[in-house]
């Protein structure tokens, strides 16, 4: 499904991606854990060239990222941001059904119940015709999910969706994540939420100085982490 | 020291001749700031694209305006181009032309600023439902600048309409040109000058006004 190639990418000098690669099979829920500024997000955003790796190769449902057609190939990996990034002059249920009208041409109404349905998902059926600040952090995120499933997307990417939020507006945003892998949705999620990553994770990759530095299957990454600096990593974020 | 005594019938006596001033004033004032919104628009969005080439032309636009007065410009539209063109425009039309052309570079800088000031996560979250930047900037970047923009367009609006006035160097009837002609038989400069600054007074107020309503109508809760 997805697959990527030794990418590496520098921003003002700094390499922030040294030679990474990775690979991702339909279904497979991916947690990419480590410290700021060790390139996870940036890693993310090649997914869906946001941004372009200088070296190497990105692949998306058998198209080369490099070469494709952005603005269709964008659409198949819906994304979905830390600071939500909810269009804020439309209400809920135009924010959902803006991309299936203008870039999929899909009619109004058929967009409309589609919006519906994925709101009713998330659990905010009663929501349609709010604007986006009226509504609570979690309460947008949830909206934001139900955006990009809108696009009919094959994968998911979610960059840290839960740390913009106050704590007790965490779990409904991890419960609808929860529920899409549960339904074999393939998703990449970049979190410092270990108990998300434990539960639902089928991998998990750890990143550092733009490096992959560990990953694994889900149990064995957490209760026999191989390597020192992972070893250090997570003593300090699960005690505490 | 002087004989001069002020004469409110006068004022009364001249507002209607200064009056269709004033309506040509606001004509041309409309007509240019419409031409001088799209051209501001149509420059500052280019300002805001990926495409290099049409970066520059704005660019050389706005500069090419900017630095220069608008006295020269609208002599150089009136006077000079037709000796190239070998064509005359009538003085309104070039008087349309020199206003909507110098509003639309300010405007430019006023769109590129309300474009900017939208975040830069509004254009990848349009992009990554898949939306063009022409279609992003369309339905999700372009609603949100306008809204921002508002404020110092009502600016420009008045300055544009105070520069009308300039107009009077190429003959184009406005109200200060009506006010001189109007002196020119009365020989009342006090009262006449003092009606005309007032009539600019009430066009201002109005155009201030008229923003000041849109803005709250199309006011924004982030």
């Amino acid at each position: 499904m997805i697959q990527i190639k030794e990418i590496s990418k520098s921003f003002g000098g700094k390499k922030v991606l040294d030679q990474v690669t990775m690979r991702l099979d339909q279904g497979e829920v991916v947690v990419v854990i480590g410290p700021s500024g060790s390139g996870k997000s940036t890693l993310l955003r090649c997914i869906n060239a946001l941004e372009q790796p200088e070296e190497g190769e990105v692949w998306l449902c058998g198209q080369n990222m490099a070469t494709a057609d952005l603005n269709h190939i964008r659409s198949i990996a819906g994304m979905v941001f830390q600071q939500f990034n909810l269009f804020p002059h439309m209400s809920v249920l135009d924010n959902l059904t803006l991309g299936p009208k203008i870039v999929q041409g899909m009619p109004l109404k058929e967009a409309k119940d589609l919006a519906r349905a994925l709101l009713h998902k998330v659990g905010l059926a009663d929501q349609s015709s709010a604007f986006p600040h009226q509504l609570s952090g979690g309460q947008q995120q949830r909206v934001a999910i139900a955006r990009a499933l809108a696009m009919k997307p094959k994968v998911m990417l979610f960059d840290e969706p839960t740390s913009a939020l106050d704590p007790e507006l965490i779990g409904e945003v991890l419960a609808v994540m929860r529920q899409l892998a549960e339904e074999g949705m393939t998703m990449v999620v970049v979190t410092h939420e270990m108990g998300f990553a434990r539960s639902v994770a089928n991998r998990v990759v750890f990143m550092d100085q733009g490096k992959i530095k560990a990953q694994g299957p889900t149990e064995r990454f957490f209760n026999a982490p191989s390597h020192p600096r992972l070893q250090n990593f997570l003593s300090k974020v699960l005690n505490h | 020291m002087t004989s001069f005594q002020f004469d409110a019938s006068v004022m009364l006596e001249t507002l209607p001749l200064l009056m269709e001033g004033a309506r040509l004033t606001l004509w041309v004032t409309l007509l240019g700031c419409f031409f001088g919104f799209l051209f501001g628009v149509a420059a500052g969005v280019s300002r805001s694209l990926d495409s290099p080439w049409a970066r520059r032309l704005a660019g050389i636009y706005i500069e090419l305006i900017r630095g220069t007065p608008l006295m020269v410009q609208v002599m150089f539209l009136y006077f000079g181009l037709p000796l190239i063109l070998g064509l005359r425009f009538p003085p309104l039309t070039a008087g349309v032309v020199a206003i909507a052309l110098n509003s639309g570079a300010y405007i430019a800088e006023v769109a590129r600023g309300a474009i900017a000031e939208v975040a830069k996560g509004q254009m990848e979250a349009a992009r990554c439902i898949g939306l063009t930047q022409a279609q992003a900037l369309r339905f999700v970047i372009w609603p949100q600048a306008f809204r921002a923009m508002i404020p110092p367009l009502g600016n420009q609006f008045v300055i544009s309409l105070k520069d009308t006035s300039l107009l009077v160097v190429i003959g184009v009837g406005e109200l200060t040109r009506s006010g001189q002609e109007v002196i020119a038989v009365n020989f009342r400069a006090f009262e006449v000058w003092l009606t005309v600054a007032l009539l600019y007074l009430c066009l201002t107020l109005g155009i201030s006004l008229s923003l000041r309503f849109l803005e709250k109508k199309y006011k924004l809760v982030q």
